[in-house]
């Protein structure tokens, strides 16, 4: 594993025709989910703030795909929607929760940035940037003490890395052996500033290098590495019983939030070296090259899954708003 | 929760009560542990923690470097494991370093998972001026209200001995997140602690000492004030009862009514700073639900609203005077 800056770009893994058909359909999943709730943000039927998860689909579905969710356990931040799907969370209870009802993933109290799944293992959601590294650097240390080899994974921004606590926490996490992989999802952007505008080093493994611990810089857009690099990595932690930091290199395709306007703070020419190597794209095209679909077959799956959804859409519409006895449910008063 | 009543009691001080409680507590329940700045080999600088490293093992007893607001989030993360996290704050004033942990994660990740995920930790430490003299304004400050103020917390402190060791077992099997504030003036004091394994509720209010002209209330080192005063008051005739709160969330109003039922009068005395503080949400609740029980404007005495001075005579100045109590009964039964 390196421990310099050096990009390490692993070989895409050897996946049978299947799971990377699996694999698209997740992505695929991921992208047209927050298509639809773009659309009923838009619509007014979801409040308050959206955090696209579209253009990262590569890092979560990668990564999440190489765990064993029967003992490790998830921390995430506020851009989770993808996150919640690739754990096997129902998109009728995600759309539910951000409809703010009760069949909700947090019964319609959470919303976008509050999911939480005990079943999946899912620790939130947090909607305080690097606000879950040290609950995760907990989780980790209380897997540690459980003995099982599970291990904990936290996702964050680019951003989380300039805040306090996450240098706080990787110091603990090094000090204290806990088996955790920290996994920085470099979308270029903390908000509206961009990486060479927020961070004194655009290398971002270097800033967490300081604590002892192994980093990697990966590429986040091909699913083929994310996947290879978290099965390899993830066998590592659990072995070592030792924290590692990924920084995985990708792209956020709307603004901060879908009701930002990015154009302010970039312009369409740097977006498009990013949507030319688009994570669904790169695997259509290897799928289309190894000969395992054609271009006609991704589209019709394409047009399934947009369908699927829109069933999940109307599904979670019909669930009803919490009761309002439930205000006061869950709450020490 | 039920309360048992301990058959023998020894006198020893409030440290040594929160001690007891700890230990057994952690010989009760493996998945209960402790963590926090010098809680382990240095052996905890208010003491509370003294021999727990020796007899547990650093496993259990976590020294956790000065990052207050991440050693919080790892106590939360433990707590969703099904641990039982006591962190200590050296100082309650340092909490403020970890208050998007205790404000946006400790107390609401319950609410927010709807249910889902419990955070049953305790966040404990001093907090107000002692138990030594000369702690200044970063170190001796009563921050009571800022937990007080958050819905998800429960938020308690002992006014004696006996109970700080009751409350904080309770705490500890509470599958709420707890503050538990400790009275920096009592610490070092002593008082009769039962022996066995006995809880004392979380949510009750008690009546410390009848009395027929005027209720005093109080929470934490206040209610020692209270109860000098009171006999002070008695010397020049007036009978003055005593309510201690012990828990600011959920607030047990139930006491003080009763009590004013009787007086007809109040006077709330706390060592916070007075605007806005606790002693103002007992004030409102009492116009609220004692109005017309009342015969005077019930008077308020509390920390003066000056950061803590250093020197000697201004930082007794600062707090809460047992004269200005006596003075302010008086007052209430012109």
């Amino acid at each position: 594993m390196s421990t310099s800056s050096e990009p390490v770009i692993s070989d895409r893994v050897a996946e049978s025709p299947e799971k990377l058909r699996t694999l698209l359909r997740r992505m695929m999943t991921i992208r047209e989910f927050e298509h639809l709730g773009e659309r009923e943000f838009r619509n007014g039927l979801i409040r308050g703030y959206y955090h696209s998860y579209a253009g990262q689909e590569a890092v979560g579905v990668g990564f999440i795909e190489a765990m064993d969710l029967t003992r490790d356990y998830i921390v995430d931040h506020y851009r989770d929607h993808g996150h919640c799907l690739a754990v096997g969370l129902d998109a009728v209870n995600i759309y539910a929760e951000l409809f703010g009802r009760r069949a909700g993933v947090s019964k319609g109290k959470g919303g976008s940035m509050h999911m939480y799944n005990q079943e999946k293992h899912f620790l939130g959601g947090d909607g305080i940037v690097g606000g879950g590294i040290s609950v995760a650097t907990g989780v980790g240390l209380a897997l540690k003490r459980m003995g099982k080899g599970g291990l904990c994974v936290c996702f964050f921004g680019d951003g989380a890395l300039d805040t306090g606590t996450f240098h706080e926490s990787l110091n603990m996490a090094s000090l204290w052996d806990v088996p955790i992989v920290y996994i920085c999802i470099n979308n270029q952007f903390s908000m509206g500033t961009r990486l060479d505008r927020h961070s004194s080093l655009t290398q971002l493994v270097d800033r967490a290098a300081g604590y002892g611990m192994a980093t990697e810089q990966i590429d986040g857009q091909d699913i083929g590495v994310t996947l290879a690099a978290a099965e390899r990595i993830f066998a590592g932690v659990r072995e070592r019983q030792r924290p590692v930091f990924i920084e995985a290199l990708t792209y956020r395709y709307q603004g901060h939030g879908i009701h930002d306007k990015p154009h302010n703070y970039r312009t369409p020419e740097e977006e498009d070296p990013w949507i030319h190597r688009d994570p669904l794209l790169i695997l259509g095209q290897r799928l289309i090259e190894e000969k395992i679909m054609t271009g006609e077959q991704i589209e019709a799956m394409r047009q399934e899954v947009a369908a699927e959804l829109e069933a999940k859409v109307e599904a979670a519409k019909q669930s009803p708003a919490p009761e309002d006895r439930e205000l006061y449910e869950d709450v020490t008063l | 929760m039920a309360t048992t009543t301990p058959t023998k009691t020894k006198k020893m001080a409030m440290h040594e009560a929160l001690n007891q409680a700890l230990r057994e507590e952690m010989l009760r329940d493996p998945q209960v542990l402790v963590l926090g700045e010098e809680v382990g080999l240095y052996n905890g600088v208010h003491y509370v923690t003294r021999g727990l490293y020796s007899e547990f093992g650093p496993e259990r007893v976590m020294d956790t470097p000065i990052s207050e607001e991440s050693f919080v989030g790892v106590g939360v993360g433990m707590a969703l494991m099904g641990y039982r996290p006591v962190v200590e704050m050296m100082r309650m004033d340092f909490s403020l370093r970890a208050m998007d942990q205790i404000y946006n994660h400790m107390a609401k990740i319950h609410y927010m998972s709807g249910g889902d995920l419990k955070v049953p930790m305790v966040l404990r430490g001093p907090e107000g001026p002692g138990p030594n003299p000369g702690l200044t304004a970063q170190h001796g400050q009563q921050l009571t209200l800022l937990f007080a103020h958050c819905p998800g917390l429960r938020v308690v402190t002992p006014s004696n001995q006996y109970d700080a060791k009751g409350m904080l077992k309770a705490a500890i099997r509470c599958d709420d997140p707890v503050v538990f504030l400790e009275p920096g003036p009592l610490n070092n004091k002593q008082g009769d602690v039962g022996e066995d394994d006995y809880l004392v509720p979380l949510d009750q209010a008690e009546i410390r000492r009848e009395g027929t002209d005027v209720t005093l209330i109080g929470y934490g080192a206040s209610v020692a004030l209270c109860l000098q005063a009171a006999r002070e008051l008695e010397r020049s005739g007036v009978s003055a009862a005593v309510v201690d709160m012990r828990s600011l969330r959920p607030l047990d109003m139930a006491p003080a009514y009763a009590s004013v039922e009787r007086t007809n009068r109040a006077v709330v005395v706390e060592y916070a700073w007075q605007s806005y503080g606790p002693g103002a949400e007992i004030v409102a609740r009492l116009m609220r639900d004692a109005f017309w029980n009342l015969e005077a404007p019930v008077l308020r005495v509390s920390g003066k609203e000056t950061p803590l001075p250093y020197a000697a005579n201004l930082e007794e100045l600062s707090k809460p005077q047992v004269e200005e109590i006596v003075s302010a009964a008086q007052q209430t039964l012109k």
